[in-house]
């Protein structure tokens, strides 16, 4: 043991290991990646399965139809007349709420407005289905958005709302109430209420005047197509990249899929032979859009109260008819209704890659986590390295080479520290900036940060080495701190938001190996990588729409965080930027004898 | 409903009183509601002497319950078992103004009789135990943290001459997580003196009483005194269910909703797009015609021999001006004020009530809403919910709202939770939201009786107004306790009931009959009760303490096993040892059958000689 532990000891002084670290760093990048492309395959994922028994999906008849048809047509009639007469919000609430009468609901009706980036306002319209012999502890909610997530007025959406309230009305098992509730847009309309039925709101949102018991789940109908369909798409991302019980999901697919025959899909992918390619397609955007953090529908909203919601969006061309997608509700209906306590059993942290295909958060948490590690292996050595004297820096002692391992030189943090910490502070403005500046000017304001921030780190380099001349013991001591931050951050994020952290870390890799260049040029690759920078290029890349599509994503990011608490932009400016600002500080860094030896 | 209680009134002051001594009276009132419900009321009274009693002479009254009341030295009783809620907003005020209703679940308050408190606490834990058995409800779980002793919200119903305050002891104990069903009607049905074979209570079958949307079991037991009379026992058995007419007509044999058929569809044939394949519905419930026999699956069979045959069976509120048919034998007797009328049945004949739809064409045809007797304002609404959300926090919000123009109500609010929800009293907070913002003390008089963990429950009582036009919002914040692992119930954890509010309104004595008894306390006063809740409390995932347990149990065996193999075996070299080779296990063999054979052949030697 004491020579193993000699031996460690004399290794620990060998030149050699402080070369291994920026391998070892490389390493644990790759196999983050491979690990991420290996999830696919067969041995990694897993097939789903229900691990709540009480919900029992697809076991029941479903009896809606026959002349029920006959009631959504007279109800469709309605809403085409009111949506063709571009009636205001107002103006349907009013029709929709005689109509619930019509059925034998109360309803009640929420105000809200929301004044951020975009000035939104409108009123939401919800009636409650007080369970026959239930006492108002437990509810699951019907959404269904006037307009859409597409901006396209959900016609078949609401009318199937109403002729289901009418028929679930008829039947006497509910144990839990049942609210429908109609929003006038697919984001801030369900977002008020949830928030205000909770107690959450803030001031510009009315409080609701009814209320029931605590919410078990949520559906969210987005019909607005016409003619008959496919099969269902099934959106589940939540604001943050929360997820709802998977459970939930695989109830759907039972139904929709295995009792009414008409197949998922999710993420958007309307053909899903189920190979390699399909997964892992299926899989990046899921992670794409978990990272992103934005709301996908109206049932986003529900999921940071946990509640467990999904929308439906019927797609394709088939022979569904609505009734068929009533029928899947009603079917969803009845197995929410089975549950004797709140959807817990299954996964919350999951990706899925099929709709019969998942991996749970034990086996892909190690892709981020590897890449979170590279940081805080990389800072570690940069730390170690910057207390042993360098023969060049430090000329008075070339003639004791064989010394200086053993010597350990004074590490000078307050520079370092110094620099680190204005970094990071910085990442307040651009943050403030962008979520306060006025939904006209955000494309402008865009711009204008975007040549200040290609800018920003020679000025500030330029600064840097005129005033205090830092040496290469303080740049390496300013990496260090900057990707110990960047490490920490990163796995402790990976653990909320799985994919955010993993695309931040991507992105940020190359700063893991950053080193004073003599080269100018050396700053150009890392411009790209800039926050900003990949904003820009990914939304011209994707939407086609040059700069305003990059204004609609930061009007949209900026809601998001005013109004649904969206933490990405923090993550932003907060976790990244600072990163890539100090790597991009010292690329350019001129690494001097420090200011006390200049002086 | 007040005209309706005065009703009742009347008829009991007419009809009961000079044959107060032992007699038993049974009554249905079926009184229609908005949105296409109906109130069916059903009540059976009887009463005993207090000799009779304490001779244990029963008549009409229970053997069975009259021997529990009087082992736990109960002077007066009250029993409720609900399901369901009422809809105050479209049904009005409750019926019996509220004073024969329960909470969600099962409730027990009683007076009993008791030297100390302890004494009283024993009585107590025997009368729960023994209702318990006899009623099939978890009664005897009202342990010490279920138990609370109410101060301000309760007042004896029943003269009580011959005990003085201090020995009467009244508890009051709460199962809002109660479930009530069939097992709970088959004992209340077996407490008349009918059984449930004739009469009324033929007509309660348990597939349509809890189909009902609102329910209400309630016994009450107490004594009941006219002065220069003897004091009698009466119970009163009270059923109150609000049936969907919608619902209850549905066929027994055919109960799954399926859509009807396209022509039977009752539409708004006045709409333009209105065609063959397209429909929009007829408002809901209205215009329906039933009959007693298809609300309630059966005609009631014949009336009880045994009820007093001066009071009518059977009482109808609906106006004079709609028309209502009877099946033969039946006598229909209308009452003056115009909105009720009663049937008299001949003995042993069936009675069948037919309500036919309401003419709507025509001159002078009456409009829905005057069909039916409307129903009248409640005095408060009350509705409470939970704010906030989160596993450590969370608040409470009673929502209580006078509709009255120009009339104070005053009311004690009490509240009994339980002790893993912790109250802080500080946050306490009535806010008033009307006409009159002068923001004066609405709460005033508080009892508050912190919970004790494991022991007891919290106890609050508010006596507060709420001013005229006027909507108040009470708040408090709570905080979740964590339970260890053993107290959570055993079934799926859907979360803890937390039983309702208690609304007392206090009348200042004009107007308000509260009980219909005659002879109930001039203290007149009108219940109220907020639905329960849903406290979700941070729940362990219970399979995994399990995995744990079985984890570590594994490991410490595989370390135990190791530890001790090597402390008790004393290990030697392969050389030291024995050798252990086929060669020597075969000499071992062949000494030991060598040493058989060599005895068996001595003892072969030794016969042969």
């Amino acid at each position: 043991m004491p020579r193993l532990l000699s031996g460690a000891f004399r290794l620990k002084n060998d030149p050699r290991i402080l070369k291994l670290p920026p391998y070892l760093s490389l390493l644990c990048i790759l196999v983050g990646v491979v690990w991420l492309l290996l999830l696919p395959l067969d041995n990694y994922s897993r097939r789903t399965y229900i691990s709540e028994n009480a919900l029992l999906p697809g076991q029941v008849h479903t009896y809606f139809g026959g002349s029920d048809q006959n009631v959504f047509r007279a109800y469709k009639h309605e809403i085409n007349s009111l949506a063709d007469g571009n009636a205001t919000n107002l103006a349907v609430n009013d029709r929709l709420a005689a109509i619930f009468a019509g059925i034998g609901l109360k309803t009640a009706r929420q105000p809200y407005s929301y004044t951020t980036s975009r000035a939104v306002q409108g009123e939401n319209i919800y009636a409650i289905l007080p369970a026959p012999r239930g006492d108002a502890t437990e509810a699951i909610v019907l959404v269904a958005a006037w307009r859409n997530a597409g901006d396209e007025t959900n016609r078949n959406g609401v009318a199937l709302l109403l002729t289901l309230a009418r028929y679930f009305r008829r039947w006497s098992l509910w144990s839990k109430d049942i609210i429908f509730l109609v929003t006038p847009d697919s984001s801030s309309g369900p977002q008020a209420w949830v928030d205000a039925y909770h107690d959450a709101h803030r001031g510009s949102v009315g409080s609701l005047p009814v209320k029931s018991g605590a919410l078990q789940g949520a559906l969210a109908i987005d019909f607005a197509r016409e003619g008959r369909f496919k099969s269902v798409h099934v959106a589940y991302d939540g604001v943050n990249g929360q997820l709802p019980n998977l459970d939930l999901i695989n109830s759907v697919v039972s139904i929709a899929g295995g009792q009414m025959g008409m197949g998922v899909a999710i993420q958007e992918m309307w053909e899903h032979p189920d190979g390699y390619r399909d997964r892992l397609d299926t899989m990046l955007r899921g992670m794409l859009k978990q990272g992103l953090g934005m709301a996908s529908g109206p049932h986003s909203a529900f999921i940071p109260y946990h509640v467990d919601a999904v929308t439906l969006q019927p797609f394709g061309e088939g022979w569904q008819d609505e009734m068929a997608m009533g029928r899947v509700i009603e079917g969803t209906f009845r197995s929410l209704n089975n549950l004797l306590e709140k959807l817990h059993q299954s996964f919350f942290f999951y990706l899925l890659m099929a709709t019969e295909r998942f991996v749970s958060i034990g086996t892909y948490l190690p892709s981020a986590m590897l890449v979170a590690v590279n940081f805080t292996i990389m800072a570690i050595a940069l730390w170690v390295k910057s207390g042993q004297p360098e023969g060049e820096v430090v000329p008075g002692l070339e003639g004791q080479k064989g010394e200086k391992a053993r010597l350990a030189v004074e590490r000078h943090l307050f520079l370092p520290l110094g620099v680190v910490t204005v970094a990071q502070a910085l990442g307040v403005v651009p943050l403030w900036v962008f979520n306060h500046t006025p939904a006209s000017l955000q494309t402008t304001v865009f711009v204008v940060f975007l040549v200040l921030n290609t800018a920003l780190p020679h000025v500030l380099s330029a600064v840097l080495t005129r005033t205090y001349n830092p040496t290469t013991q303080q740049y390496q001591l300013i990496t260090s701190f900057s990707l110990l931050l960047l490490g920490m951050f990163l796995s402790s994020l990976a653990t909320l938001n799985f994919s955010l952290a993993l695309i931040v870390g991507l992105l940020s890799s190359p700063l893991s190996f950053v080193r004073p260049a003599r080269h100018l040029a050396w700053s150009v690759p890392l411009a790209l990588i800039s926050p900003p920078a990949v904003l820009a290029l990914t939304t011209a890349l994707w939407k086609n729409g040059g700069l305003a599509a990059v204004g609609d994503v930061l009007r949209e990011a900026a809601f998001g965080w005013d109004v649904m608490g969206m933490y990405t932009p923090v993550v932003v400016w907060c976790v990244w930027w600072p990163a890539w600002l100090v790597g991009n500080l010292v690329v350019l860094g001129r690494p001097g004898r420090g200011k006390a030896k200049v002086a | 409903m007040r005209r309706v209680l005065s009703f009742f009134l009347l008829c009991f002051l007419s009809f009961c009183i000079p044959t107060f001594a032992a007699d038993y009276h049974e009554q249905l009132v079926l009184r229609p509601l908005p949105l296409s419900a109906l109130l069916a009321s059903f009540n059976f009274r009887s009463n005993t002497s207090l000799s009779a009693f304490e001779a244990h002479n029963y008549r009409f009254f229970p053997r069975s319950l009259g021997q529990i009341l009087q082992h736990a030295g109960t002077r007066e009783l009250h029993l409720r078992f609900s399901l369901g809620r009422w809809d105050a907003e479209s049904w009005g005020a409750r019926p019996w103004d509220g004073a024969k209703e329960g909470g969600t679940g099962v409730e027990l308050w009683a007076w009993l009789e008791a030297e100390t408190e302890e004494e009283a606490d024993h009585k107590w834990l025997t009368l729960t135990n023994a209702l318990s058995g006899l009623f099939c409800a978890s009664l005897n779980f009202i342990d010490g943290t279920r138990t609370t002793r109410p101060v301000m919200s309760f007042r004896p119903e029943g003269n009580h001459p011959s005990s003085n305050s201090t020995n009467m002891h009244l508890l009051y104990g709460v199962l809002p997580r109660e479930v009530v069903c069939t097992e709970n009607l088959t004992p209340f049905l077996k407490l008349l003196p009918c059984k449930g074979k004739a009469g009324i209570a033929t007509l309660l079958d348990g597939h349509k009483l809890f189909d009902a949307s609102w329910q209400s079991m309630a016994i009450d037991v107490r004594p009941v005194c006219v002065p220069g009379e003897e004091c009698v026992l009466e119970i009163e058995q009270t059923i109150d269910m609000v049936l969907d007419i919608d619902r209850s007509l549905r066929p027994r044999d055919n109960p799954i909703p399926r859509p009807p058929p396209g022509h039977e569809l009752k539409c708004d044939t006045s709409k333009p797009y209105h065609s063959d394949d397209t429909c929009y519905p007829a408002v809901y419930g209205a215009n329906q015609d039933w009959t007693l026999a298809q609300i309630f699956g059966r005609p009631m069979q014949g009336i009880c021999p045994l009820a007093d045959p001066t009071v009518p069976p059977v009482c109808l509120h609906v106006p004079d001006s709609r028309s209502v048919y009877s099946s033969a034998g039946v006598r229909e007797i209308k009452n003056k004020d115009g909105l009720s009328r009663c049937f008299e049945v001949e003995p042993a004949a069936d009675l069948d009530v037919v309500l036919p739809r309401v003419e709507s064409e025509g001159e002078a045809a009456p409009t829905l809403a005057e069909s039916i007797v409307r129903p009248e304002t409640p005095s408060l609404y009350a509705e409470r919910s939970f704010t906030g959300y989160g596993q450590e926090r969370g608040g409470v919000q009673t929502i209580l709202r006078n509709p009255s123009p120009d009339k104070e109500v005053e009311f004690v609010y009490m509240e009994s939770l339980p002790w893993f929800m912790r109250i802080y009293l500080h946050t306490l907070q009535a806010r008033v939201d009307g006409p009159s913002t002068d923001q004066e003390s609405l709460i005033d008089e508080v009892y508050y009786r912190p919970a004790l963990d494991r022991a007891r429950g919290t106890q609050l009582e508010l006596r507060m107004r709420v001013p005229p036009a006027s909507t108040v919002f009470l708040t408090y914040d709570f905080e979740k306790s964590i339970l260890r692992y053993t107290e959570y119930p055993p079934d799926a954890n859907r979360g803890f009931d937390v039983a309702a509010a208690v609304i007392t309104i206090l009348d200042d004595g004009k107007g308000g009959t509260g009980s219909a008894s005659v002879s109930s306390d001039k203290h007149t006063s009108s219940n109220l009760r907020t639905t329960t809740l849903l406290l979700s409390l941070p729940t362990p995932d219970f399979s995994m303490p399990y995995n744990v347990i079985i984890f570590t149990s594994t490991a410490i065996a595989l370390a135990f096993g190791g530890m001790f193999n090597i402390l008790v075996r004393r290990f030697v070299a392969a050389d030291e040892g024995p050798e252990v080779s086929l060669k020597r296990l075969k000499r071992g063999i062949q000494t030991k059958l060598g040493s058989l054979f060599s005895k068996f052949g001595k003892a072969s030697i030794k016969k042969n000689e």
